[in-house]
């Protein structure tokens, strides 16, 4: 790490990859934030977006060497967290899960194409169809395509059930077809 | 909404960020601001503002607490998946010779060892192996408890496990993994046969012997006096040419395995005396000394 210029994501990843506390404290700094902020928009309970910001850090503590370096590390962490959230609103209890979260699963590196356009999301056209969309059909675009969850979790998620997340999905991509074409 | 800087970058300014944070944005301009804060570092740091300083400092606190809670090493996780409990996991990775250091301490006074066996190749060849073998588990059973050696002495004498317990626990680790380490020292000699297993019994009931003594008087001086008693009864016993010493005869075998059967009786008979020497009078002084 070079003292003349702030350490990249990744660089600072790697040196919480070796157990490095004060890096992973310069982590925090860096994506706690819009983390809560970003979560606020998913869940209206502080305390759950509290108890998912800190299993989410513990994930990246643990996880930090896992991180392939694909896609940016925000979308990695908010890959987890997102994650995190769908299990808090499972009910099961956080400790244990996050247990067997550790052992097994890899949180892929979300770094859609949908959301590289996104983020330069300035056609007219793009933007009134979106927000011509119903809430509900928002809703479960948002979960699938922005944060990357699979059906199943959309569904849990939104507390839908999970073939209503698809169709939903269906018709929120048949309605910005048609309003596009 | 949001700005384009002078690069023709677009990003979110603080009043964009602020109505997002506050559900006043539409659906596109949520999803806008969501995918540039995961890859965009200056607006992340926008953000700080729109969270309570304290909510972040309270979360950071428990988090770097949690955080310095040291990693399981290797022994650990391996002795957990044996299906050794957790508790009784971590006393056993704190013992002090299951350290990397120690460990390769002893695996270069063996290496020495052999070595002096392929160098010498003659009669002789395995006594040095003999002789410093049964010596490796006391030295390490004797670093591996008491005061001003053991990182969680203090913690064992509070702990509910008994510290008679403790000392065995970690005295049958230290034999372990000193036992397998003495084994593949002794099929690197020259001449392999039951002769290169001599150190075995003796390294039991000098290891036996020495626990039963700590039961009377303080574990390090017992582990000194053994190892002292075993040095002169080599030097004494060795008997050349060509050397040899009865400590490895089958006589001095059956010996020894018969000392460690005394001294585990011994043991178990006085381990109320051990865990009644060690009471709070003694800590802290061994406590303060620590804290320094």
């Amino acid at each position: 790490m070079r003292p003349d210029r702030a350490p990249s994501d990744a660089e600072l990843l790697a040196a919480v990859a070796e157990g490095d506390s004060d890096a992973f404290g310069a982590l925090y700094d860096q994506h706690a934030p819009w983390l809560l902020v970003r979560l606020r928009r998913r869940t209206a309970d502080s305390d759950a977006a509290d108890q998912v910001a800190q299993e989410t850090f513990l994930v990246v503590w643990r996880d930090a060497g896992r991180f392939r370096g694909q896609g940016a590390v925000g979308a990695w962490i908010w890959g987890i967290a997102i994650r995190r959230l769908v299990d808090l609103q499972r009910g099961r209890v956080a400790q244990e899960r996050l247990a067997g979260l550790l052992g097994r699963r890899r949180v892929s590196d979300v770094a859609s194409a949908e959301e590289q356009a996104l983020v330069r999301l300035e056609h007219r056209e793009v933007i009134r169809a979106l927000n011509r969309l119903s809430p509900e059909l928002q809703a479960v675009l948002q979960a699938t395509v922005l944060d990357g969850l699979s059906t199943r979790e959309a569904a849990v998620l939104l507390g839908i059930p999970p073939g209503t997340v698809k169709t939903r999905a269906m018709r929120a991509r048949a309605q910005l077809r048609q309003d596009l074409a | 909404m949001g700005g384009v800087d002078a690069a023709g970058a677009w990003h979110a300014d603080g009043e964009v960020l602020g109505a997002y944070s506050d559900g006043r944005l539409d659906a596109a301009g949520r999803w806008s601001v969501e995918a540039h804060l995961t890859s965009c570092a200056a607006c992340r740091l926008q953000a700080r503002a729109l969270v309570d300083p304290a909510r972040l400092r309270r979360l950071r606190a428990a988090l770097i607490e949690a955080v310095d809670v040291p990693r399981a090493g290797v022994v650990e996780r391996l002795l957990v998946r044996l299906g050794v409990a957790d508790h009784t996991v971590r006393v056993l990775a704190a013992t002090p010779a299951l350290r990397g250091s120690w460990l390769l301490a002893v695996a270069t006074t063996l290496a020495f060892a052999v070595l002096a066996a392929w160098v010498s190749r003659g009669a002789d060849a395995t006594m040095w192996l003999l002789c410093v073998a049964p010596l490796l588990p006391l030295a390490g059973i004797a670093v591996a408890y008491g005061p001003g050696i053991d990182p969680t002495y203090e913690i064992g004498l509070a702990a509910p496990l008994g510290s008679f317990r403790l000392l065995l626990l970690r005295a049958a680790t230290v034999l372990g993994t000193s036992t397998l380490l003495a084994a593949a020292a002794s099929l690197m000699l020259p001449r392999l046969g039951w002769g290169a297993a001599g150190w075995l019994l003796p390294s039991l009931g000098l290891t036996a012997c020495s626990l039963a003594l700590a039961t009377t008087i303080e574990p390090l001086r017992a582990f000194g006096i053994t190892a002292g008693a075993w040095v002169v009864a080599v030097a004494v016993t060795v008997a050349p040419p060509p050397p040899s010493s009865v400590l490895f005869s089958a006589a001095g075998q059956v010996a020894f395995a018969t000392l460690a059967l005394l001294a585990a009786v011994v043991m178990m008979v006085r381990r109320g005396r051990f865990e009644a020497d060690r009471g709070f009078d003694t800590t802290p002084r061994f406590a303060a000394r620590r804290l320094r």
